[in-house]
């Protein structure tokens, strides 16, 4: 009898030892008190002339008048940027480059991983491409991301966009462009490359302050205008610069500069 | 009684212990031995293996047996024999050939004496494509019908088509089983000696992934092993430029080392499209009109006839076509963006140039490697 109870005594001394032993081993330190912080969940949608893109429909008319329809839009955005009083607070650190293919419906959204402490945000930024620091050819080895590479040959590492479509030139043969961005070379008047141009840019989104709320997730939608690609400053010209522009860093040039009004942001 | 006052406490403490020890299996008769593809640098890494067929060695090497076995059309006849080695040649890139003495002009028939609806398509690094086997992919992993997933899916449909080996899957598992040495290495690949068509299935697809070409001349110039001469280094700059030859958008390059993207294009090679077996039968939309996958360009001088109807004898007149012999259609796929100009327009250097980089996919271990070629005797000695 008196043998019973000490074992039973013992065996919940063990049982409890066990317990506390295993469940120590398996979830770690208790966790460190964090501080109260929410989430953002980003969208990305495109529009034509303010109305949600039709695709391979040719119904748009350019600035320089080019008739046109677009097949399918593929980029690049990284460097999530929150700023507040001139503080900024990059998300995602090394995983940052988020690629949006309309074709791919589960790449038109983005959430950053890391948990953003609750307030008032003045602005996000983004960059369209990657910048040069990143920009390093073969770190993508998986699809569909690995298919933006953009040739050693013209500088290497990845297209920032592939914009795909056809337009109606002045023969009224409609032909396909391939407005690809990405990195710039220069040439030499034998057509020999003598260097490399960055065309990256940072997005500066206006109206984009927003509030972040412990726990909850704060939605936007980032829309690309794509009718804006074409115009202001840069009245772009498909008869003029033709189908294809990876190796015509003027044309390239004249696209980046059109780019900063491309974008908006709607806070929901 | 003290002695059991510490022991028993101590018994109790071990094995309550252990118990809870997430390492410790109970015993299992039934251990393949996984089988690791090695994925070669620059490959991606994500595979295209369905969960419920983990690669095995076992698994594997019943699958060459099978994948070589003329017995699979369920027939033992010599003259009824066929099996995906029939067709699937390992010395021309797992294609019939060109010069394929049963199949003249590469041109493959079915038991039946049918030729099949579109020429072949070769077996290489199949474990990476994602988007769809078939000249119009209609095998794809997210395909509502079940049936219609894999390359498991695959063998079903190569082994019960009528224009190919004709057979009856219960009559097929029959042979087998009263086969000497199959239903044990059945049992060894799956955990039972009871042959079933899923685990032929299985088996066969298991062997097709380790089908892996990664080692040409033009791997080995990455590696920085062995270098490109002129010739070759200007084709390189031609493949991957637009004002050049413009190949690299859809048939890949050092970024994309698989030399092709697996997806589906209007190549532009006719203004009229009636065939029903084209892409758009998968996908009812209009831009797919005409379009078939961007095959693989490794090996590629051992793939002709060219195109998803084998219009094209020779690389050279794939060449041609691509630099003059375009045709614009409403259906042409926009990265065809030299279209309207009828084609990239390359001068007869250029073209020499470019072939001879095309060339440097070429992969001669591949076409010889001992582990995909035809085992020396089948289990039962039968060769
Ligand atoms: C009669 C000749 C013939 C035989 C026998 C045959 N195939 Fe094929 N195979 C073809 C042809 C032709 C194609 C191209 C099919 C198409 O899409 O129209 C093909 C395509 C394939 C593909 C798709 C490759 C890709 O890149 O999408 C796979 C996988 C395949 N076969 C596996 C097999 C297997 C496994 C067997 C044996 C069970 C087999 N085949 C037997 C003729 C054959
Ligand atoms: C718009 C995408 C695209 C571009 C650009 C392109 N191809 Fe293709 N290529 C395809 C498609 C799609 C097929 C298969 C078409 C078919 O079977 O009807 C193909 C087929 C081929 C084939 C025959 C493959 C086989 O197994 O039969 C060769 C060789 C080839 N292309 C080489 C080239 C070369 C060289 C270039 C550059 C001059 C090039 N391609 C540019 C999409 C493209």
């Amino acid at each position: 009898m008196k043998f019973y109870k000490y074992l039973s005594i013992q065996l919940l001394v063990i049982l409890t030892a066990v317990v506390v032993f295993q469940s120590g081993c398996c979830t770690g330190k208790p966790p460190e008190p964090v501080p109260p912080a929410g989430y953002l969940y980003l969208s990305f949608q495109h529009v034509v002339d303010g109305n949600p893109i039709v695709f391979d429909t040719m119904i748009y008319q350019n600035e320089a008048g080019n008739p046109y329809l677009v097949s399918e839009i593929q980029y690049f955005v990284s460097d999530f940027t929150l700023w507040k009083n001139g503080q900024a607070l990059l998300l995602d650190k090394d995983e940052d480059i988020h690629y949006v293919d309309t074709d791919i419906p589960k790449s038109l959204y983005y959430s950053p991983s890391d948990n953003i402490y609750e307030g008032d945000y003045d602005s996000l930024t983004f960059v369209f491409g990657i910048t040069e620091e990143k920009n390093r050819s073969f770190m993508f080895v998986n699809p569909p991301e690995s298919y933006m590479f953009w040739p050693e040959h013209l500088g290497g590492g990845y297209h920032y966009m592939k914009l795909n479509g056809k337009w109606r030139d002045t023969n009224e043969v409609v032909q396909p462009f391939n407005f690809h961005l990405g990195i710039g070379q220069t040439y030499d008047a034998q057509g020999n490359i003598t260097g490399f141009v960055q065309n990256y840019f940072t997005v500066h989104l206006p109206a984009s302050s927003f509030k972040i709320v412990n726990g909850l997730t704060t939605k936007a939608v980032i829309t690309m205008h794509v009718d804006e690609w074409f115009k202001d400053p840069n009245t772009f010209d498909f008869n003029y610069w033709g189908g294809h522009i990876m190796e015509n860093q003027q044309a390239m040039r004249a696209a980046i500069e059109n780019g900063h009004n491309v974008f908006s942001i709607k806070f929901e | 009684m003290l002695r059991l006052k510490v022991i028993v406490p101590v018994f109790l403490l071990l094995s309550v212990l252990f118990w809870g020890c997430p390492n410790s299996k109970p015993v299992e008769p039934y251990q393949p031995t996984p089988y690791t593809i090695d994925i070669p640098k620059g490959f991606p890494t994500r595979l295209n293996i369905p969960k419920d067929n983990p690669m095995t060695v076992e698994g594997v090497e019943l699958g060459r047996y099978l994948f070589y076995d003329g017995r699979l059309s369920g027939r033992t006849q010599p003259d009824s024999l066929m099996s995906c080695s029939t067709c699937h040649v390992q010395s021309s890139s797992f294609e019939a050939g060109i010069n394929n003495p049963r199949f003249p002009g590469g041109i493959v028939k079915g038991l039946n004496g049918v030729a099949t609806h579109h020429v072949m398509l070769p077996m290489i690094n199949l474990v990476w494509n994602f988007s769809g086997y078939g000249w119009n992919g209609y095998i794809w992993p997210e395909n509502p019908n079940p049936n219609l997933r894999n390359i498991e899916d695959m063998v079903y449909a190569a082994v019960t088509a009528k224009n190919e080996i004709d057979g009856d899957t219960t009559r097929i598992k029959n042979l087998f089983q009263s086969i000497k040495g199959y239903p044990e290495l059945f049992g060894r690949a799956f955990g039972s000696d009871k042959v079933t068509f899923k685990n032929i299935e299985k088996a066969i697809a298991q062997f097709v992934r380790t089908l892996i070409s990664a080692n040409s001349k033009f791997d080995k110039y990455l590696r920085g092993e062995e270098q490109l001469n002129q010739s070759e280094l200007h084709g390189y700059v031609l493949f991957t430029t637009e004002q050049g030859a413009d190949c690299f958008h859809c048939h890949g390059g050092a970024g994309n080392p698989l030399f092709t993207t697996h997806l589906f294009y209007n190549n532009g090679k006719d203004t009229v499209f009636t065939d029903p077996m084209d892409r758009y039968a998968i996908t009812g939309k209009e831009r797919d009109i005409g379009a078939y996958k961007a095959t693989t360009l490794r090996n590629i001088e051992f793939q002709a006839p060219y195109m998803h109807d084998g219009r094209f004898k020779t690389l050279e007149e794939v060449i041609d076509f691509y630099s003059e012999g375009l045709h614009n259609s409403p259906y042409v796929n926009p990265l065809m963006h030299h279209v309207a100009d009828g084609g990239v327009h390359l001068t007869p250097t250029e073209k020499t140039d470019l072939i001879n980089f095309i060339k440097t996919l070429r992969d001669d271990s591949f076409l010889t490697n001992p582990a995909f070629s035809k085992p020396d005797k089948f289990p039962d000695d039968y060769k």
